[in-house]
């Protein structure tokens, strides 16, 4: 809006003049609304989508929220007591205390797997533009549909994963993957770290193409072992490509749905719920929006942490300028 | 040993590694394809799993195309809605924060940036009390503005940073001659863009194609329900019916596989520019 201003002011300045508006300063203002109509769209629908949404579940968490207050907008004041119930209940806390673990996890077997896969492919060997883009097709395919497929595989009869653990005789009877809490929580994280790999490997394979091979050749002379060059020289050169993937990384996992409700509907015994799963169960399964909107709270407040941080790795594009 | 051996070695050893991690990246997606011409009774409680088949059905297809046909036309009409609309929303914005300097333009990119990090349950607890209120729950519109929420941040952002890449000149020669903004922007800028606006478009259709969270809470199933919700009602609570479940995911997993194929250039390019520079 900001920009409007400054035709006014030039009115002002010219006070000796006449005060109708000169054709060149109606154009200019035409100009100026044109370059916001164009925003005008986006503008609507940030604010519908985002922005609303956003202030009404903090709103929908001080209220005392029923299947009979759906009708309104608005429900009465109930203070803080969704956040004391909806914290002080064991199945949030663990649910607040497992992302915290499926999400460093995640992120750390992810990197680890997609590093080395992006230096594998970062060799030359005959087919590996083709097994490249191959290895995009697991981050392509709709969460849901990943999770029923490793629901399918980690079955307890005739579940393939079973299947190739006894067949290589690592076991000898099949493991009942969705009926331990445990394994159940390892069969989330193994399908989550599935679907990321891709991402990671694509992301920091680019980076390591860009790497200039004189760098590590210089290193190489110098007489840096493999080590020495990937740590030294290939790791701190590609640092900022490792800090975007670990942040959007972040951003993906803290607010993971789909491939629990697809793998394990959260269950067995609540086990495998995440912040955002259990939210859902509290609002749509309980109908207690106020208490889902609290819990809702909570998992946004732990995906801004991450705000900061991306608009800084994101800093040259806040300015006009080309990049 | 000579240089030449080595590298040869190095490349032997790197295709053999390339290959096994391809099969076990990739071994979920032969499992569903086998499983789908399997018949539930080999898939649910056999007593062991088959790599591959000893007999093969059909009846899973048949099921699917007779009974699901309108699920998968529901989730065509919300995936393309999902792309024309996050298209009419991102690409005048993307010329606008592109082309004119804005005192708030980092304010706006920013918040853009913020919006894409918003987990869209949040977003959808509150749209359903929203809905309910304007009489969107069940609708095609409804459920295409909330998808959208996946794809107009991350497509204005891609759209911008490849925009600011383009010849001014050119725009501005344009102007010159007496073009108007709007046909600057529809005749000059979006013909420049093809390659990135193809790369928004797949994004937003794979969105839209694969929601799961929105129609889940948005539709109750009795008006129209997308493949994602079909699959999830046919292995949910009360159903085992792994048969037809996987042939109806190997419809679900189609038209990723087809784009990428078809596009793969423009997804690779457009993902690295988007998640890097975006």
């Amino acid at each position: 809006m900001s920009q409007t201003a400054a035709p006014t002011r030039r009115v002002t300045q010219r006070s000796a003049r006449p005060r109708t508006p000169l054709p060149g300063q109606s154009r200019l203002r035409y100009a100026v609304a044109i370059r916001w109509a164009f925003l005008a769209p986006a503008a609507a629908y940030v604010l519908f989508a985002f922005a609303i949404p956003i202030v009404y579940n903090l709103v929908l968490s001080f209220e005392q929220t029923s299947p009979a207050t759906i009708s309104h907008l608005t429900a009465p004041f109930a203070g803080l007591s969704n956040y004391t119930t909806t914290l002080k209940d064991p199945v949030a806390d663990s649910a607040i205390i497992r992302t915290f673990s499926f999400t460093v996890l995640s992120l750390l077997f992810q990197f680890l797997i997609g590093f080395t896969l992006a230096l594998l492919f970062n060799l030359r060997f005959p087919l590996r533009r083709f097994a490249r883009s191959l290895i995009l097709v697991p981050w392509l395919l709709p969460l849901l549909v990943t999770g029923t497929i490793f629901k399918f595989l980690f079955q307890l009869q005739a579940g393939a994963v079973n299947q190739i653990l006894l067949d290589v005789h690592l076991i000898h009877q099949p493991i009942g993957f969705e009926l331990s809490p445990g394994w159940a929580y390892a069969t989330v994280l193994i399908t989550n770290i599935w679907i990321g790999v891709p991402f990671f490997t694509v992301l920091l394979y680019s980076a390591l193409q860009e790497v200039p091979s004189e760098l590590i050749e210089a290193a190489r002379i110098d007489g840096a072992g493999p080590w020495q060059r990937l740590t030294h020289v290939t790791l701190p050169v590609i640092r900022p490509v490792i800090e975007v993937v670990f942040v959007l990384g972040f951003v993906f996992t803290v607010k993971v749905f789909d491939v629990v409700i697809g793998l394990t509907n959260g269950g067995p015994a609540n086990s495998t719920q995440l912040i955002a799963t259990w939210a859902y169960n509290l609002s749509f399964q309980d109908f207690d929006y106020g208490a889902g909107a609290a819990l809702n709270t909570v998992l946004l407040l732990i995906a801004l942490v991450a705000a900061p941080l991306y608009i800084w790795l994101n800093r040259q594009s806040l300015r006009g300028d080309s990049l | 040993m000579t240089a030449v051996a080595r590298r040869r070695l190095v490349a032997a050893a790197a295709s053999i590694a390339a290959l096994i991690a391809l099969v076990v990246l990739l071994f979920p997606l032969y499992a569903v394809i086998v499983a789908s011409f399997e018949t539930n009774s080999q898939l649910f409680g056999a007593s062991r799993y088959s790599f591959f088949p000893s007999t093969w059905t059909l009846s899973n297809y048949s099921v699917v195309l007779s009974q699901q046909g309108s699920h998968l036309l529901s989730s065509l009409i919300i995936a393309l809605g999902t792309a024309v609309l996050t298209l009419a929303i991102a690409l005048p914005a993307a010329h606008a924060l592109a082309r004119y300097r804005f005192r708030v333009t980092a304010l706006l990119v920013g918040s853009l940036l913020v919006a894409q990090i918003l987990p869209s349950i949040v977003i959808a607890n509150s749209l359903f009390l929203v809905y309910h209120r304007l009489h969107l729950l069940n609708s095609y519109p409804g459920l295409i503005i909330a998808d959208a929420s996946y794809a107009v941040p991350f497509c204005i952002l891609v759209l911008r940073a490849f925009m600011l890449g383009l010849p001014r000149d050119v725009i501005a020669a344009a102007r010159v001659d007496g073009a108007s903004e709007w046909r600057a922007f529809t005749r000059v800028v979006l013909p420049m863009s093809r390659s990135a606006i193809i790369t928004v478009v797949l994004f937003a259709f794979l969105q839209g194609w694969g929601d799961f969270i929105f129609a889940l809470t948005l539709l109750n199933g009795n008006t129209f329900e997308p493949v994602t919700l079909s699959i999830y009602t046919y292995v949910g609570e009360f159903s085992q019916n792994w048969g037809e479940a996987m042939a109806l995911a190997v419809f679900a997993v189609l038209p990723a596989a087809m784009l990428l194929i078809a596009a793969q250039r423009y997804i690779a390019a457009g993902l690295t520019v988007g998640s890097v520079k975006g």
